[in-house]
């Protein structure tokens, strides 16, 4: 099933994941309501992340500083913290995109995230962009009390789709259409809602995806045990394992292990999480199925290549799960979402200033003397060190070590206390921004930090969002 | 510029949480106790500068909140803003008026209502997203974690900084914080930012200086112990330390730039100073000034405080006042209420924490963190 106008095979050529540091034990929640909760931990997003976020750091980690061949960038999410504004585009100027690039969201349901890398892996096929990347992310709120509030977890992963070096080669895709209500969350809302048991699970999750995966291995010519490894979304615990075996897989060998012990069901990311768990243990010649559900189902299949070794990312999910620290109380979870009010400050961001410092406060770029060489932040009309004029546009690095901070108990902050560190970037310039995921006593002179987009604060009715500090958590990590 | 400006009259109202008193409250508390000390027609004075940092719903935008407060009209009248130098920069500026011949007779005021606002500490200000998270102290401990580090020095010298000044502000009547506190108490508070515990940092203090400046030659005609202007000085560098890979975090060059100026002007070195009301903001914030005023090499001045060389009994008295530590730090008027202690030494009126038989003294104030600095020498001879 070679593209059209393609001159090799379209496929997926690399991909990343992240997973929010902190970790909250489902007890804190028995404690706190006496419900019943599953086992386990679920992934929880700092008060300063959202889905914008989090993919933002999955597309960095998958990017590097190498997104300049890029051509398009797709964003999937169940939970966009906009109805109206496209994050896409904020991610991509974040990570320094291109300007000359096709964006589009994706959102719905978690079948958001396999609808978007169809429509890149098809545009591939056709010639039109041979190279993107889908970024996939969910921060979804289930009402206190639910057991949906200890299900969902929040995480996010990056695929990119394109035709060189290509690890996990497309084969085919299968979708069904329909109605039927099993998560759902109207527009006036913030939680999730869910029809749980096995009826949803029966009559709408494993019916529409097991329809889409035998529709999608009988068009191939394939019997369940020539597949290698399924990537499957499960809306809870063991849908998932339960599917595969009603259609003859054996889940123990080919289902990577449910992510709900761990992180929690991850909705848009999900099936992305699951498909990098599988290319990260993949061998060239695997048959690999991704499926995911909502208001119908879709099914891909992959063959992994000989690209795989070449292709893999510089953490993997394993490394990001075991990087997961306990979130002290259930309260402070509560205070994350805004459920209960924090002490959070607000400020308005005006729309001209946002435009006029969109290359220095969102692509992050500072300024080089030509004459001196010094690199400065923000961006200088005469030079620090030299006082010359002959200054230019320099892309700072996103990694750096700690010359000075502080641990400020008495400034307004939903997590406190706050951290604040001056950095000395890594190829110059200095930059001083709040630090965040990390313990208050954690952060010394000379720890090592990466850069990270954050919410920084509300105001006017809008996220603002703006760069942080954190220290270095996994291996490669961006 | 030396010798040419005399200080006649001097006014300072109690410093604290003045919840009962309005911004024109202080300021007519400070002008008439001023006036009262100089013996002077208020319709005497020829131009005032009036320093706030905030402007306020009730006070401290412009010239008018010092005319309309003092029915002070048909003169010229300047406000001054220039971070926590905003005080000295005004008296500053009064000199400046006197030494051109555009004035004879000046009023100096500095004024700051800080209780009125409510919430912790100082507004957040200044660009919606870079250096958002920043504080008073924040900042000034990210200089203080940099210089502990690199000197190895600990927050017991710290809270000896804080003891000295809370001892001398318990034998000032008008200081905000009349208690004397132990080192251990200093070191047991509770953290504000790190390395600055609640007794490491000055108050949110109201309050209101003045001074009544004229020409030397006239002095004579308001009192016979009037004091003289030797010197002063102001520098400004970065109000973005913290974006500047060449900045060491170890003191403030803006102090050394300003002292250095005055000095000069004076003709005098730091040696010849006798005490000194210095920028104690944060405990670190008056170790670092001692070094930058060059009363001690940089990197020891920790230990001047901790020979006890800065106390009232000792070779260089720092803040005998109380110190912003203790006396308050309405910004504002910190840097004439300073210019009120040092008067008082040089007169011989502070009573128990009278320093020993001065004749040069100066104040400093350092605001930004480090982007200004404004030194002013006075002298009784």
């Amino acid at each position: 099933m070679v593209g059209i106008a393609g001159t090799g095979i379209v496929g997926i050529t690399g991909w990343s994941t992240y997973v929010p540091r902190l970790r909250l034990d489902r007890r804190l929640i028995n404690q706190a309501w006496g419900t019943a909760q599953l086992a386990g931990t679920r992934a929880v997003a700092n008060y300063d992340e959202d889905a914008l976020t989090m993919a933002t750091e999955a597309v960095r980690a998958l990017l590097g500083e190498n997104g300049g061949s890029v051509r398009g960038l797709y964003f999937a999410s169940a939970s966009a913290p906009y109805w109206e504004k496209q994050i896409a585009a904020v991610i991509a100027t974040a990570c320094d995109l291109p300007r000359r690039l096709f964006t589009a969201d994706y959102s719905g349901s978690a079948r958001a995230g396999t609808a978007a890398l169809i429509a890149a892996l098809r545009a591939a096929q056709a010639g039109a962009a041979d190279d993107a990347v889908v970024a996939a992310a969910d921060v979804r709120v289930g009402s206190p009390e639910s057991e949906l509030e200890g299900l969902l977890g929040d995480a996010a992963a990056a695929v990119r789709v394109g035709t060189e070096q290509v690890a996990a080669e497309f084969i085919d895709a299968e979708s069904i259409a329909e109605e039927f209500t099993y998560l759902w969350r109207i527009d006036s809302d913030r939680y999730v809602q869910a029809q749980p048991g096995r009826f949803s699970s029966q009559f709408g999750y494993a019916r529409d995806l097991s329809e889409a995966i035998g529709a999608l291995l009988e068009r191939n010519r394939l019997s369940p045990k020539d597949i290698s490894k399924l990537a499957l979304y499960s809306p809870d615990a063991r849908a998932a394992s339960d599917l595969a075996k009603s259609m003859g897989f054996d889940p123990k060998t080919q289902l990577t292990p449910s992510l709900v012990p761990t992180i929690g069901c991850a909705g848009s990311a999900e099936a992305f999480l699951q498909l990098a768990a599988v290319l990260e243990g993949a061998k060239p010649g695997d048959w690999v199925i991704v499926g995911s559900f909502g208001e119908g189902a879709d099914a891909l299949l992959f063959r992994v290549t000989d690209a795989i070794a070449q292709a893999q990312p510089a953490s993997r999910l394993r490394e990001w799960i075991d990087a997961g620290v306990p979130l002290a109380s259930y309260e402070r979870y509560l205070k994350f979402r805004r459920i209960v009010e924090g002490d959070e400050p607000t400020e308005a961001i005006a729309n001209v200033l946002e435009f006029k410092e969109l290359k220095q406060d969102v692509r992050l770029y500072g300024s080089r003397c030509r004459s001196c060489g010094m690199v400065q932040f923000p961006i200088a009309r005469v030079c620090l060190k030299c006082r010359g004029r002959e200054l230019e546009d320099h892309r700072l690095a996103r990694r750096g070590g700690v010359f000075t901070f502080t641990v400020d108990h008495l400034i307004a902050n939903i997590e406190h206390p706050l951290i604040m560190s001056v950095i000395d970037l890594d190829g110059g310039g200095r930059i001083y921004l709040q630090t965040t995921d990390v313990a208050a006593d954690a952060v010394q002179v000379g720890t090592r930090v990466t850069l990270t987009f954050r919410r920084l604060h509300e105001g006017g009715g809008n996220h603002n969002y703006f760069w942080k500090a954190r220290p270095v958590r996994v291996r490669g990590d961006a | 510029m030396k010798d040419r400006v005399a200080v006649v009259g001097v006014g300072c109202t109690k410093f604290g949480d003045l919840f009962d008193k309005s911004y024109e409250d202080l300021i007519c508390d400070a002008a008439f106790a001023a006036y009262d000390d100089a013996k002077i027609d208020p319709q005497e004075i020829n131009a005032s500068y009036l320093g706030t940092y905030l402007p306020g719903p009730n006070g401290g935008k412009a010239a008018v909140s010092l005319g309309d407060a003092l029915r002070l009209y048909d003169r010229p009248i300047t406000r001054v803003e220039n971070y926590c130098a905003t005080g000295t920069d005004a008296f500053r500026n009064g000199c400046l008026a006197i030494e051109s011949g555009a004035a004879d007779i000046v009023l100096v005021l500095g004024a700051e209502k800080l209780k009125d606002r409510g919430g912790r500490g100082l507004p957040r200000l200044g660009h919606p997203l870079l250096a958002k998270g920043n504080s008073a102290p924040g900042l000034f401990a990210l200089a203080a974690n940099r210089y502990m580090h690199t000197f190895g020095m600990g927050r017991e010298t710290l809270a000896k900084v804080a003891v000295k000044n809370h001892f001398n502000g318990a034998r000032n009547p008008k200081a905000h914080l009349q208690m004397e506190v132990t080192e251990e108490q200093v070191l047991k508070a509770p953290m504000i930012a790190s390395p600055f515990g609640l007794f490491d940092c000055c108050p949110t203090t109201d309050g209101a200086a003045a001074a009544i400046l004229c020409r030397a030659d006239l002095a004579k005609r308001f009192r016979d112990d009037f004091i003289l202007v030797k010197g002063y000085g102001l520098a400004v560098t970065t109000g973005r330390p913290y974006f500047d890979p060449t900045f060491d975090y170890l003191g403030f060059r803006s102090t050394q730039m300003a002292a250095q100026q005055a000095y000069k002007m004076a003709g005098i070195e730091a040696s010849d100073i006798d005490f000194a009301e210095v920028h104690d903001c944060f405990t670190w914030t008056e170790i670092s000034n001692t070094e930058d005023l060059g009363f001690c090499k940089k990197g020891e001045g920790g230990r001047l405080v901790d020979e006890g060389r800065t106390r009232l009994d000792g070779d260089i008295p720092i803040n005998p006042s109380g110190g912003l530590k203790s006396f308050g730090h309405p910004i504002g008027a910190s840097g004439v209420r300073m210019i009120y202690e040092c008067v008082e030494q040089l007169r011989g009126q502070c009573g128990e924490r009278q320093v020993r038989a001065p004749e040069l003294g100066l104040a400093h104030n350092v605001g930004g963190p480090g982007a200004v600095s404004c030194v002013v020498i006075l002298g009784n001879n």
